[in-house]
């Protein structure tokens, strides 16, 4: 028996009309932004070598990806992410270009196995940018402007905060406390669900119990500058003082530019850890329940591909944004002029289209209506 | 408008669940219709939605609801991706594998397992090398090893009772659940001040009746 022809895939759908109006508004918006920063466009290979995204992302996220075995037997895989392409790029084809790199795509990528069941969709839009050869607080600030840059500009009526974090606070935590990689795993898990008790209960086998309890209590909330004092009474190490540091100059900057109400330091944040090495940030909209982007600082991607290099980047889900937009009636998605009529019925053909050519040729919008043509 | 919504699970939970609410100063009207699918708390500032137990961190998951409350036998089962802040102290409880004797020490031959909590229980045993078929059920799964559909069953124990009525007995304890506040990855972030507030509103109380018990002579 076969499925009826008007079946549509899980996770797969057709965009049409003030949907379709919003994602082309989103991107349009997102690269023209990318464009103002000097971020040039880069298409990426729809298909690649699954073994080039497992070596870039992990196992873990790339076996979510749809793959298929190639003709001389190996495996490929539908793009799951586009960072991963972009950064065997720079070590290949553009290896001898001048740096910094600044690119940028918009991209469809593919999951087979969707993270978590609130996000449906397994083929995504991916909206983003990567800055390759820049180690500074500058480059973070960059990534983290033009994100901001970009929020605004789609005029959402909603609120967002964008939080921070540095990859690093948690690697010297866990370096300073000795743990296996077992144990590594298990704190990460309990600081990212937030499940506090248990996490002092875990802290109490390697460290005072009042040091326990100030850890779980600093990664409980987010806030703003006064994290940073906070932070420096319970974490004592050299490798996460560091990363506070850095951090703490990154949130000055932040803070000068008039743009620390939309920030927030979130020393919880401890997702895809193996991945990033410094700042990880993450995006989020008021009315979305699921998180609309994230970035991040990760200095070690690149050296799978040729020489480590430093590299931060963000990513934006146009699906998400475009939803919303579409949703917000007042929002204005399109760039035309006005709607302007074109033709009626009593003309004969050769008419309607010399009326709609002059009309096209003034840029004006034509729609050809009327029984006879 | 509400600046908060909580999922609250019908059933087993609910009335606990209220109760704690409402000790941390969270109160529902005093003549709410039991029908009511959703309500709004005294203050005006916090909406209840009442649903299906396991439907709970589907509700939170897509941000429908902020939080929520589930036992842990449901969270695990549901794998949601969500915040797990506090452990309520309520609805304590076992989820466990009970059999009608104690289960042959033979790894090599396939254990029928009837049970809700299908995930949960192939993850146990999987863990332990035990090939098992799992046949999941979604009532009465006592029942199972008594008509012998299954071998054994993994399922949730409050007080045994059931089991022994049906000659059955806790063989392999999984893993003790209790109620816990659930929280939605961006409302954490988007209404970080209010759910804070709760948060440490339900410690407070949770704490308070952790003494009173330990104090009980």
């Amino acid at each position: 028996m076969s499925e009826p022809l008007s079946k549509i895939p899980s996770g797969f759908r057709y965009y049409s009309a003030r949907e379709a109006q919003a994602r082309r508004f989103v991107e349009t918006t997102s690269m023209n932004v990318f464009a103002g920063w000097s971020y040039e466009e880069i298409v990426t290979p729809t298909v690649d070598y699954y073994s080039l995204f497992e070596q870039g992302m992990g196992e873990t996220e790339a076996q979510r990806s749809f793959r298929l075995v190639d003709v001389d037997g190996r495996l490929l895989a539908f793009r799951p992410d586009v960072t991963t392409s972009i950064a065997r790029a720079a070590e290949t084809l553009f290896a001898k270009r001048a740096r910094p790199l600044r690119l940028c795509y918009s991209a469809t990528v593919f999951r087979q196995h969707t993270q978590s069941k609130a996000d449906w969709r397994r083929e995504l839009t991916q909206i983003g940018c990567e800055l390759l050869g820049k180690n500074t607080t500058a480059g973070d600030m960059e990534i983290l402007a033009i994100a901001t840059e970009l929020l605004q500009r789609l005029q959402l009526n909603r609120s967002f905060v964008i939080t921070l974090s540095d990859a690093e606070i948690f690697s010297g935590i866990v370096e300073n406390l000795g743990l296996d990689a077992k144990a590594r795993d298990e704190l990460r898990r309990l600081v990212d669900i937030r499940a506090l008790s248990e996490l002092e209960l875990f802290l109490n086998s390697y460290t005072t119990a009042e040091e326990s309890a100030a850890f779980a209590n600093l990664i409980q909330l987010s806030g703003r500058s006064e994290i940073f004092a906070r932070a420096r009474q319970v974490i004592t190490n050299t490798r996460s003082r560091a990363a506070l540091d850095r951090l703490e100059s990154l949130w000055r900057i932040i803070e000068s530019l008039g743009y620390s109400s939309n920030f927030e330091i979130d020393l919880g944040d401890v997702s895809r850890l193996d991945y990033y090495t410094g700042l990880t940030f993450k995006i989020y909209v008021g009315g979305l329940g699921v998180r609309l982007g994230s970035g991040g600082r990760y200095d070690h991607l690149t050296g799978k591909f040729g020489r480590d290099e430093p590299a931060v980047g963000f990513v934006v889900e146009l699906d998400a944004l475009a939803e919303l937009l579409a949703k917000e009636e007042q929002s204005n998605l399109s760039n035309q002029t006005e709607n302007v009529l074109v033709s009626s019925g009593v003309d004969d053909a050769c008419t309607v289209f010399q009326k709609a050519l002059k009309l096209r040729a003034a840029n004006r919008q034509v729609r050809i209506d009327g029984e006879g043509t | 408008m509400a600046q908060l919504t909580i999922a609250i699970p019908k059933g087993r939970l609910e009335a606990e669940t209220l109760d704690l609410f409402a000790a941390a100063g969270l109160c529902l009207p005093a003549h709410r219709d039991p029908r009511q699918l959703a309500c709004l708390d005294e203050s005006g500032e916090t909406r209840f939605i009442f649903v299906k137990p396991s439907d709970v961190p589907v509700y939170v998951e897509h941000g429908i609801a902020d939080c929520g409350v589930v036992g842990r036998d449901v969270l695990f089962e549901s794998e949601a991706d969500l915040l797990q802040p506090l452990s309520l102290e309520i609805g304590a409880c076992r989820i466990a594998v009970a059999a009608p004797a104690e289960l042959p020490e033979n790894g090599h031959s396939m254990l029928r397992v009837a049970t809700k909590y299908p995930r949960i229980a192939s993850r146990y045993f999987g863990e332990r090398g035990q090939p098992v078929e799992i046949i999941q059920l979604s009532g009465s799964v006592e029942l199972a090893p008594v008509l012998g559909l299954a071998d054994c069953i993994v399922d949730l124990v409050e007080t045994g009772r059931t089991l022994r009525e049906n000659g059955l007995k806790v063989t392999e304890v999984i893993a003790a659940s209790a109620a816990q506040l659930v929280v939605n990855r961006a409302s954490y972030q988007l209404k970080a001040t209010v759910i804070a507030k709760l948060i440490s509103a339900l410690k407070g109380v949770v704490r308070l009746r952790a003494v009173a018990r330990a104090s009980r002579p």
